[in-house]
């Protein structure tokens, strides 16, 4: 029993305990307690929260704040939708391109904001993200321009067709995989130094930590995981149009982490669920707050950031202080 | 000639529009240490309120105008007050995700007051062009441009010559000196806001006309206008401005001259690739951090 | 080569006409002094004197100007470190702390530590993202070295607490232990003394001599506490104003009338 317990405090062990459950939600739609469309909508948020992560290494551990997740996740959609529809060619091949495109930008946009900091450094991705999604509605021959770019479902391993429910499942392992990853590395020398870079870029590079490199493999990380992102995205949701890759997704992507918590895995999910899934699953439900679900989600999130500027999934720290005082308080009354 | 003339005039104008969204950010970010990013929909908030007091009531245009004035006015101090000011522990790039909160709220708003169904404003004054030098403006177009220049010159103004300016500067240098020296900042900040909501309202009035009045009226002002910042440093209040203006003039001449598919790409590329030799932009100065 | 006349045995350090200017101030003036093996120097000088700058040259933070830096490395090897950049410096075997103690907050101690031994990591990214048996060997090693080194100082019970809201005395603890995890050849300390009471000051007197000792390397203090300084140190070099005044031991320096008038008071006490 107490290996259970010790089991389940590992991180890597509620990773994929989480997955298992998130892949057993698709089971409750054919029961019916769930409507396909909530998969679509979960499914997709757990799309945004692959892309989050991405961000959370960029701005959580290493400091560098970036207004471009949209332009290199919108870039993924289009080249892996060109790749497998246009050029008809596998899906694997789609992503190996759809990933590796958009990431050696990232990594020029990297060494090309060395010297750039703060404010600048957030501006200067915000205009590499315009640049990318004035091309996107330009570009007609390749993106469709405003009509958006279509694709299909996934077909794996060149004949294993997937469908809604398997793409979800795709998704969910894809999820858990890159919490896997992104929780090793984060706790082992790559996540130190990281660290490092973004708490004393002196004390940094005194010991050793080249901050061009590390600062190129942060942004490449970001870039990676945002491009994996797009392509899941095009092939769950299968069309892409050029007004979603903006500066309010970019945001939104920020605002995930900030509000489930900057350098918790399980908190930029649970970032992804308050920011995207909240207002579409619950709050468009009810009839009233469905015209004002975008109101109702502002407010959230002003209120967080107002109350647990740190995150809500400290939120659990806060309930172990006040089970204490309860029992201390307890105490003192015996 | 003519045709550069025209294009340079027409620059001016957006120009204009641009500047005003761009220092209503500035004074925001110097004294609040935040980076509006909901300046555009409290802007096209406030231009909704015009849009609505002028058709559905029939107010004069320029009772219109300033009823959205007051509105601005009176939505930034409540923004401050109710928001800004319980922030001051979080951090910088939370106090950001703020402001992206409050850009939901006011989406979110808009449709339930005003409607979805996109809504015409017209120009101040409707008919009539100067003609200079082969190229024509209009009146109403050279108005923009004049009244631009005059709100920013009274701005720079007040800020310069007078207590209350001094008192904005001294904010924007060090909040927690200029506290200790007796400058009231927490109305300094107020003022801020409200400011800065002003000249939202204005750049949506102005730009309102060229196109119509929807939730995304100043989507592009608002990219615009952070970029211009950034091009033109945040160190300064006037930095912002010349960026503006710069981005303004360039844009319209590249899409005129070179190309008026790939222009704008190509002037972010430029932009890009000067804060690369200039990472504070052109008017900033770098903080070197002793050790 | 020439590197025997340069650097004779048991030379570890030499500064050589080093001089940086900013603007058209020159910070660090002509300086020359040399450091010995298993030596403990101290550098001192008035406010302003460019000591930091100094040293910040020797860990090339900053480019000197003009003159040069020779170190005998970890492999025994002559270096003129004006040819390394500042974060290859921790591979030849120097390490520095900071006089504002630059710590990570948000980690443990043990982790601040373990960023000292950043350079001893040798598996790759993938290696440890997949957590290959390498790579998480590797972790367990030096973790464990990390620990010991702890429990050298006197520490170890902290190792998982947050650096966040350590008091100062342990903060300047963990930066010490931070620098010994590499194995270092020379070790430069920045005003190890400074905010540290009189019985930590004579514990932090205790702790360089054994530093010095246990691990066989050469100490660099740059410092404004007379009394530490005069009591652990084996040679003292004196600047004033980026210029070099005197070079000798604690005794000497205290006898000399140019470092009197610069530093210590013309009335000579102290």
């Amino acid at each position: 029993m107490k290996t259970i317990i010790e089991k389940l405090k590992n991180p890597r062990f509620q990773f994929i305990l989480f997955g298992i459950v998130l892949a057993a939600i698709p089971n409750l739609a054919n029961v019916g307690l769930l409507k396909t469309s909530h998969i679509t909508i979960i499914g997709g948020t757990l799309i945004y929260a692959i892309a989050a992560l991405g961000l959370n290494i960029l701005l959580g551990f290493s400091g560098l704040i970036t207004l471009g997740t949209a332009g290199f996740m919108g870039l993924a959609t289009y080249i892996s939708a060109y790749v497998t529809i246009n050029m008809k060619l596998p899906f694997e091949v789609a992503l190996l391109l759809a990933v590796l495109i958009p990431t050696l930008i990232g990594i020029l946009v990297g060494l090309v904001s060395l010297k750039m900091e703060g404010m600048y450094l957030a501006i200067a991705t915000l205009c590499v993200s315009e640049i990318l999604k004035k091309t996107f509605e330009e570009l007609d021959m390749f993106t469709n321009g405003f009509s958006g770019k279509q694709a299909g479902f996934p077909v794996l391993f060149g004949s294993l067709q997937l469908d809604r429910t398997t793409t979800y499942y795709l998704i969910v392992f894809v999820l858990v995989l890159i919490m896997l990853i992104t929780y090793n590395m984060i706790n082992g020398q790559l996540g130190r130094a990281l660290n490092a870079m973004r708490g004393s870029e002196a004390a940094a590079q005194a010991m050793g930590i080249n901050l061009l490199k590390y600062r190129l493999v942060a942004f490449a990380l970001a870039t990676i995981f945002a491009s994996i992102a797009g392509v899941l995205y095009v092939h769950f949701i299968r069309f892409s149009y050029p007004t979603t890759w903006n500066l309010k997704l970019s945001l939104d992507f920020l605002a995930m982490i900030i509000i489930g918590g900057l350098r918790s895995i399980f908190g930029t999910v649970l970032g992804a669920f308050i920011v995207f899934a909240v207002p579409d699953l619950f709050l468009k439900q009810i009839p009233f707050l469905n015209q004002i679900s975008y109101v109702f989600n502002g407010v959230l999130i002003i209120l967080v950031v107002m109350f647990y500027p740190n995150g809500v999934i400290y939120i659990g720290h806060d309930i172990k202080g006040w089970k204490e005082k309860f029992k201390k308080r307890g105490q003192k009354n015996e | 000639m003519g045709i550069f003339l025209q294009v340079l005039l027409r620059s001016l104008e957006t120009g204009s529009i641009y500047a005003l969204a761009a220092l209503g950010i500035i004074i925001v970010y110097r004294t609040s240490n935040t980076v509006n990013f909901a300046q555009g929909a409290i802007g096209m908030f406030n231009a909704y309120v015009v849009t609505f007091f002028f058709s559905k009531f029939g107010f004069p245009l320029w009772v219109a105008i300033i009823t959205g004035v007051i509105s601005a006015m009176i939505m930034g101090l409540l923004i401050d007050i109710l928001i800004i000011r319980h922030t001051k522990k979080v951090s910088a790039v939370a106090k950001q995700i703020v402001t992206l909160g409050l850009m939901m709220v006011l989406l979110g708003v808009v449709p339930l007051l005003f409607g979805v169904d996109p809504m015409r404003l017209p120009k101040l004054i409707e008919n009539g062009d100067i003609k200079l030098l082969g190229a024509s403006i209009s009146y109403n177009g050279s108005f923009n441009i004049v009244f631009g220049l005059a709100i920013m010159a009274s701005l720079f103004y007040i800020l310069q010559k007078t207590k209350w300016g001094l008192a904005v500067r001294t904010t924007a240098s060090n909040e927690y000196t200029a506290k200790l020296m007796g400058v009231p900042t927490k109305t300094v900040t107020m003022g801020a806001w409200a400011v800065a909501g002003v000249l939202g309202v204005l750049a949506g009035t102005m730009v309102a006309p060229m196109t119509s009045v929807t939730l995304n009226l100043m989507d592009g002002i608002q990219i615009d206008a952070l970029i211009a910042c950034v091009l033109g440093g945040f160190q300064t209040f006037y930095g912002p401005v010349l960026g503006a203006y710069i981005i303004g003039i360039s844009r319209n001449l590249l899409l005129y001259y070179v190309s008026s598919i790939w222009g704008e790409q190509i002037l972010y590329i430029l932009i890009l690739v000067f804060l690369v030799f200039r990472p504070h932009g052109l008017i900033g100065k770098k903080i070197v951090k002793k050790v | 080569m020439n590197e025997e006349m340069i650097m004779p045995k048991g030379v570890v350090l030499k500064l050589e006409n080093l001089s940086i200017a900013f603007g058209g101030l020159k910070a660090v003036d002509n300086l020359s002094f040399d450091i010995r093996e298993n030596e403990i120097f101290g550098l001192i000088g008035p406010n302003g004197a460019g000591k930091t700058t100094a040293f910040n040259c020797i860990t090339q933070f900053y480019k000197p100007t003009s003159g040069n830096i020779y170190f005998r490395d970890k492999d025994n090897k002559f270096q003129n470190l004006l040819f390394h950049e500042v974060h290859d410096i921790i591979k030849l075997g120097i390490v520095r702390t900071f006089q504002n103690v630059e710590l990570i907050r948000e980690l443990s101690i043990l982790d601040n530590v373990l960023i000292g031994a950043h350079i001893d990591f040798k598996a790759s990214i993938l290696e440890q993202a997949l957590k290959l048996p390498k790579a998480v060997k590797e972790e367990k090693d030096l973790r464990e070295e990390a620990i010991s080194i702890l429990r050298t100082l006197g520490i170890e019970e902290r190792k998982d607490m947050l650096v966040a809201g350590q008091p100062y005395g342990i903060l300047k603890k963990v930066e010490l232990a931070r620098t010994l995890m590499c194995r270092p050849k020379l070790i430069i300390l920045d005003e190890p003394a400074a905010g540290l009471n009189d019985i930590e000051t004579s514990q932090l007197t205790k702790m360089i001599r054994k530093i010095r000792d246990e691990f066989k390397c050469s100490v660099l203090l740059v410092e404004h506490d007379m009394r530490l300084v005069m009591d652990v140190c084996d040679r003292i070099c004196a600047i004033s104003f980026g210029k070099f005044l005197a070079i000798g031991t604690a005794v000497e320096i205290q006898q000399n009338k140019d470092v009197q008038a610069a530093y210590l008071g013309n009335d000579g006490d102290e």
